[in-house]
């Protein structure tokens, strides 16, 4: 069995099992999508389901493979499809070969049991939630589609295979996001989530052109070798990109009005290394598809979609591809500690930012959508911060806990919506309250999950994100190359001290707040009593006037669309039935989740544990990346040695537990103990500041103001050059001056026969007085003044010179004597005469006039003669 | 013998009849007639060039490839003729404008 497994399936550098796990969700894909629609929907999930398990079957056996290739040093496990091009790098330098290659290793094997294994939980999950929707095929050819097209970007060896499997997730969420095309918000979501990745893709193509360029490799073996010709430490030359400044602005003067325009720039350029150029376009590729700032803005407004894509691609998988880019080009990005720094500052940014907005969301799937923008803000400061096993198990952590949570809510939603048939209303956690009497799983499992977010200690969210925290008070990005550089007197950029204090605070903030929202959704859709009995009946909702955070502005967008009535909205006058719990396919998957949420971080070596028990050796996850990340380690050093390190562990994990105590201890006194209360009047309070963050701080208005503004301005202006130059000037006027030309010819070709005879005629005898007539023509050579003229020939031509135009002629009748020789003294001319007769007696005729140059003498001479 | 220059008169002669019997009519059949005119004048200007020229025949042979290629051409423009009298029921060539507009 096991040699089966390594000799057959799983050989070294013909893997076929990663051909299976690859074929079974395009297969699936293929089928839903041709045969679906007839298929009926018993069969289409039978297939869905079919074609995930058994993917998730090769990924688990591959998994197995690898783990025994591992121990006999073997790191990775290829096979290539086909080969795909050849390209070249640059002139002079050898092709560079791209086959369809895939390959399996510590990391991308975490990743491909993730993918397969959530996604097929969620494909169960999904069977269900989804199995009154008329697009059922459909939601599972794209939803196949997606994993087939993950995987692609999980198990591609090189950066353009990647690339296929980037675009592949991009296209699957755009389908999936508006999935519902018809209502306007879900089409618009999609187009907003397929445009903002469209400009993350735009840095990593860049990013791929500058690769290939410096390194002459796309594979990852090939620019790990490469590498290090990103920063040339060791050749002649640097490379320098891009001087930025260098004093091109001067001041202006206005009168006595001084406009120092020099502060615009640096007075001295900055150079930039490759390295740092590449980290950057490949970092604004990750922006783009994990859902950073400045490209964030799309993931909120993708929770349009099915919630179980949300769970699956939004939440657990896609959204995950630049960690998982990041950690695979670690190498790359370590050899610019600038980019490291720019990294994690963007992470810590948004991580706070986006937690910031979830405070005071009341869709319940808004605040799981920021809570993700967050969790992937965490990440990314762990990566930034050189933390690449702890970013990556983060990922790993984060899957299980946030597709649990998604899911939940999903479920939560699905007995709301039974309440209540209107979209938003039933996402609306002041619609919802005390659910945990009536579904007891889901909200266990969301309780679990919610523990695993905020921290919980020794839940899988407090190992992973306590050891980003303390890693990025603890790691400092140092450049491998530093003292070959120095040596050439380079100066390498180095964060300063204060950077990671600012780093940690901002993530320690993100993740007090991260446990204030948490809890706060935890608490409003399943503690207290349930609220939505009244929805519906517009006159008790504001008689009871229990909703969440009643102030003026948040009211209109649920009662404006009662007066055109719901008309198939029940009578809720009467206590209805109750919320219900979800059925056995959405449960169990929420029960594995949940599970793992809880347990999935003890296969990693939690910082918290190194502190009080050294010797640890229970390290699966951390043994497990380090061949991935080897190269990577030469470029993270730390603040200060051991002992300095030690104590700064424990400061981190006192803070994050403090995070965590003081953000759910808040959230537990303003919604439970004080039902609330609190949190209206402080939202009372500030109104302008809440209902800024209620507006998501109208970042999307400002995107809307500035940048998309500009280029609709951009595209009316084309679009008036097009009208007013392209069409009006080169196709109109032209097509008028042909049509003129056009009705004289017209009349011309009146189509008589007898007048084209007669114009042919005419024509027949221009042509022949034209070759009757005699040409005459000369050329003339000289020699020291002695000029020959030479006649052209002709057909029975006679010749009769005239040695002086006006003088007589040689001979009085024409002879065939074709050349004359006259002799001409410096500084004279004269005028020569040539007539022809031809055979029918006409004579033509030319002159010319010769002119003999004075020849200079030498000056010297001159000189004497004076 | 009879000089060249009487062979090329009446050449030019012929010619003459032909082409301007060949723009002034619009029977189509007496434009045919008038083309087969034309083609003989330089028949008759081949065949005497020809005679002066003792050493070649050239000029007596191509006039024979002349006479194939004008029987060949009466035939198509006979059968033309036929095709548009068919059509029109007219052989005058200014009513042969079914392409015009």
């Amino acid at each position: 069995m096991k040699d089966f497994l390594l000799n057959v399936l799983a050989k070294k550098d013909d893997a076929v099992l990663l051909g299976f796990v690859l074929a079974f969700p395009l297969l699936g894909a293929f089928v839903n999508g041709v045969f679906g629609r007839r298929l009926g929907k018993s069969a289409v999930r039978l297939m869905a389901l079919t074609a995930l398990g058994l993917s998730f079957a090769a990924a688990v056996a591959l998994f197995v493979a690898l783990d025994i290739s591992v121990g006999q040093h073997v790191n990775k496990l290829t096979w290539t499809a086909w080969d795909w091009m050849t390209t070249n790098a640059r002139p002079g330098e050898p092709n560079v070969e791209i086959p369809l290659k895939f390959s399996v290793d510590a990391l991308s094997g975490v990743m491909m049991l993730v993918v397969t294994g959530v996604g097929f939980l969620i494909h169960v999950y999904a069977s269900e939630y989804m199995i009154a929707d008329k697009g059922y095929w459909r939601f599972f050819c794209y939803l196949n589609l997606f994993v087939f097209s993950m995987l692609v970007l999980i198990l591609g060896d090189n950066l353009p295979v990647l690339f296929v499997g980037w675009e592949g997730v991009g296209l699957c969420s755009y389908l999936l996001i508006g999935f519902w095309y018809t209502k306007l918000p879900n089409a618009q979501a999609g187009k907003k989530a397929f445009i903002a990745n469209r400009i993350g893709d735009f840095g990593l193509i860049c990013a791929m052109f500058l690769l290939v360029y410096y390194t002459g490799k796309l594979d990852w073996s090939g620019i790990a070798a490469n590498a290090q010709a990103l920063v040339t430490p060791n050749a002649s030359q640097q490379v320098h990109l891009w001087p930025i400044g260098g004093g091109q602005f001067q001041d202006t003067h206005l009168g006595p009005l001084t406009i120092p325009l020099h502060l615009l720039q640096p007075g001295t350029p900055w150079t930039i290394t490759a390295a740092t150029a590449v980290g950057i376009a490949l970092f604004l590729g990750c922006t783009g598809k994990s859902a950073q700032i400045p490209l964030y803005v799309w993931l909120p407004d993708a929770m349009a979609g099915p919630t179980p894509v949300s769970a699956l691609i939004h939440a657990a998988t896609m959204v995950t591809a630049g960690i998982y880019l990041i950690c695979r080009l670690s190498f790359v990005f370590v050899l610019s500690p600038a980019v490291m720094t720019i990294i994690a500052f963007t992470g810590a940014a948004t991580a706070l930012f986006a937690a910031t907005i979830a405070l005071v969301q009341n869709d319940i799937k808004k605040v799981l959508a920021y809570s993700t923008v967050s969790q992937l803000g965490f990440m990314f400061l762990g990566v930034g911060s050189g933390a690449f096993t702890a970013g990556f198990f983060h990922v790993f952590t984060h899957a299980f806990f946030k597709a649990c949570l998604f899911l939940g809510a999903g479920s939560v939603i699905h007995a709301m919506h039974a309440r209540i048939h209107d979209d938003d209303r039933s996402q609306d956690m002041r619609n919802m309250g005390g659910l945990k009497k009536y579904m007891p799983l889901t909200y266990g499992t969301f309780a679990a999950s919610t523990l695993a977010i905020i921290g919980f200690p020794l839940t899988s969210g407090w190992f992973s994100k306590d050891e980003i925290l303390a890693m990025a008070l603890v790691n400092k990005p140092v450049h491998p190359y530093a003292e070959q550089l120095a040596k050439r007197s380079i100066e390498v950029w180095s964060p300063p001290g204060w950077v990671p204090w600012l780093l940690w605070g901002m993530g320690i903030l993100a993740a007090t707040m991260t446990a204030f929202y948490m809890c706060r959704c935890l608490f409003l859709t399943f503690w207290g009593d349930f609220r939505g009995w009244t929805v519906g009946r517009p006159s008790m909702v504001h008689a009871e006037g229990t909703h969440e955070h009643e102030a003026a502005h948040d009211d209109h967008s649920d009662h404006e669309d009662e007066e055109g009535g719901h008309h198939h909205e029940e009578d809720l006058s009467q206590p209805g039935l109750p919320p219900h719990e979800s059925p056995r396919p959405m449960t169990i998957p929420l029960l594995v989740l949940g599970t793992a949420a809880i347990v999935a971080g003890l296969v990693f070596n939690p910082a918290a544990v190194k502190i009080f028990k050294h010797d640890f050796s229970y390290l699966p996850m951390e043994h497990w990346l380090d061949p991935v990340f080897e190269e990577a380690k030469k470029g993270v050093g730390a603040w200060g040695d051991e002992h300095k390190t030690h104590s700064l562990e424990l400061v981190s994990l006192v803070g994050a537990l403090l995070a965590f105590a003081i953000g759910s201890g808040t959230a537990y006194w303003m919604y439970i103990l004080q039902q609330g209360k609190p949190a209206r009047e402080l939202a009372a309070k500030v109104p302008a500041l809440y209902q800024a963050a209620l507006d998501k701080w109208r970042v999307d208005e400002a995107y809307d103001k500035t940048i998309i503004g500009g280029v609709d301005a951009l595209a009316d202006t084309a679009a008036s050059v097009d009208q007013g130059v392209v069409d009006l000037l080169l196709a109109r006027v032209t097509s008028l001056t042909v049509a003129a030309f056009g009705t004289v010819l017209r009349t011309i070709q009146n189509g008589v026969v007898h007048v084209y005879a007669a114009a042919m005629v005419v024509g027949l005898a221009g042509l022949g007085w034209f070759f009757t007539a005699a040409h005459a023509d000369f050329s003339v050579a000289e020699a020291n003044g002695d000029y020959t003229i030479t006649a052209a020939p002709g057909p029975g031509y006679g010749f009769k010179w005239y040695p002086e135009a006006g003088g007589k002629p040689q001979s009085d009748a024409f002879i065939g004597n074709d050349t004359l020789k006259i002799h001409l003294d410096e500084g004279k001319s004269q005028t020569v005469k040539l007539e022809v007769v031809n055979a029918f007696g006409r004579v033509g005729s030319k002159e010319m006039t010769l002119t003999r140059a004075k020849t200079e003498k030498p000056a010297q001479t001159i000189v004497g003669e004076r | 013998m009879i000089p060249v220059e009487h062979y090329i008169a009446l050449s030019a002669i012929l010619f003459t009849i032909g082409g301007v019997g060949f723009l002034v009519r619009r029977n189509v059949l007496v434009t045919l007639m008038s083309i087969e005119i034309m083609l003989n004048a330089v028949n008759v200007a081949l065949v005497a060039f020809n005679r002066v020229r003792s050493d070649s025949h050239t000029g007596q042979v191509f006039a024979f490839f002349l006479i194939a290629a004008e029987a060949a051409e009466v035939a198509v423009g006979l059968a033309i003729v036929l095709s548009l009298f068919r059509v029109r029921r007219t052989v005058r060539s200014d009513e042969a404008d079914l392409l015009k507009n």
